[in-house]
């Protein structure tokens, strides 16, 4: 399994001068299967530079959605393999009572927010509800549970060739809870990240700018790294960065979060925050093998 | 260890920062967990406790009908809640370990979610009738 990053920032995007090395797309995650399936987790501004990247030819993209704020779908009127005839696109997302996914998504896929409506999308796209139970897409098993966020949200974990990644991009485990003496079933999103050998979670805030956010369904850095060193995540990338947090400002955030993490008795190499474009093998081997970065 | 619905979860989080007394039960009608303010009613935290099955739970704290007979389980509102999936409310006695008896009003309702009911939140109000009631604890 092979994971990329292709936007990182929560919120909204972000470009500019100071966010050139963590990146200034919303939150997308490209990964290739071991049989070489394509997932898309997300589709916030960082799917555009994925669908680029794509080969103009016959393919089957399946794009998981962990909920619908504007972050996590606004590129998906500028996904390029949407816009071609022999692309079947399929998209999960989290259920709701309100409205169907497809009705949903069509809201910000309609006039006026958006030129093209979704039945005039020349790809055979379909969607559909995720459901509670584990399902297969080409040689993984994905799970997905609802976690502590504002408005139907969802984590996704998917297992393939003995590896393992935990993807919760928002999320606020520690919301009205002290995840150091919870017991792990009361932990939202939990068995979503037990043991995965990549967890990818939301890092939005500071510990300091937690306090202020409270219920905005992010975490502060040491909510997550006591959630992913709970957990027993062999590797984790702090994600959804604060629109306004600059490249030097989170140089500085993840030398803080690699000192907590020794604190907690983890190995500082294990901990680092997300930047666009980085990549992640994740080998086919027993699961307790970490995972391998490169950017 | 199976993971609890993240609406169970949320109810918890939030009764935990209540200073009423509140109970939560699972779909299964079994006690999951209440709060401080319930644990001073009863006279033990849930930490002390833990999950209860209903045989054990009668016996701890009662509750009791106007009569002072024992309410069956299957009657206390919380049951009710979670099995019929409708609001349910009644008038009943309970029991601390040192012995008090606490009149209280309980309000029960369930945890309706998208994929069914997941258990049933209760709350514990003093009785209006007599001045004994949670309040008091």
């Amino acid at each position: 399994m092979r994971v990329k990053l292709w936007g990182t920032r929560g919120s909204i995007p972000a470009p500019g001068p100071e966010t050139i090395r963590y990146g200034g797309n919303t939150s997308c995650v490209g990964v290739t299967l071991s049989d070489g399936s394509m997932l898309a987790l997300d589709a916030g501004t960082g799917i555009r530079c994925l669908g680029l990247a794509q080969p103009d030819e016959p393919t089957r993209l399946h794009i998981l959605l962990t909920h619908l704020h504007l972050d996590h779908i606004q590129g998906l009127v500028f996904f390029a393999p949407a816009f071609r005839p022999q692309t079947e696109i399929v998209i999960w997302g989290p259920a709701s009572p309100e409205a169907s996914l497809r009705d949903r998504i069509a809201r910000y896929i309609s006039a006026p927010l958006s030129p093209v409506e979704v039945r005039e999308l020349p790809c055979d796209v379909s969607f559909r509800h995720t459901p509670e139970s584990e399902w297969e897409i080409g040689s993984a098993r994905i799970r997905s549970a609802s976690v502590s966020h504002r408005g139907p949200t969802l984590g996704y974990r998917i297992d393939d060739g003995g590896s393992s990644l935990a993807y919760i991009p928002d999320h606020e485990p520690a919301l009205g809870a002290d995840l150091d003496s919870l017991e792990e079933d009361w932990i939202s999103g939990f068995e979503l990240a037990r043991d995965a050998s990549l967890l990818i979670h939301d890092g939005q805030y500071t510990d300091a700018e937690y306090p202020d956010h409270v219920g905005w369904g992010h975490s502060a850095t040491g909510h997550a790294l006591s959630f992913a060193r709970r957990a027993g995540a062999e590797r984790t990338v702090l994600f959804h960065h604060d629109p306004l947090h600059s490249d030097d400002q989170l140089d500085a955030l993840a030398a803080e979060a690699r000192q907590k993490w020794v604190e907690l008795g983890g190995d500082p190499e294990a901990v680092e925050l997300a930047a666009e474009r980085a990549e992640y093998e994740l080998p086919a081997r027993a699961p307790s093998a970490a995972a391998t970065a490169s950017v | 260890m199976t993971q609890r619905p993240l609406e169970l979860i949320l109810a918890r989080n939030l009764m935990s920062a209540l200073s009423t007394p509140a109970f939560l039960v699972d779909e299964g009608g079994l006690l999951v967990f209440y709060n401080e303010a319930a644990g001073m009613l009863l006279g033990k935290r849930f930490e002390e406790l833990g999950t209860v099955g209903p045989q054990e739970w009668g016996s701890l704290f009662g509750p009791f009908d106007e009569q002072g007979e024992p309410i069956p389980y299957d009657d206390l509102p919380l049951v009710q809640a979670v099995r019929a999936g409708r609001p349910a409310h009644a008038e009943m006695t309970v029991r601390s370990t040192d012995g008090t008896q606490h009149d209280v009003e309980v309000s029960a309702f369930p945890i309706q979610t998208p994929h069914g009911s997941q258990g049933a939140i209760a709350v514990f109000w003093p009785s209006l009738v007599n001045g004994n009631g949670a309040g008091a604890a």
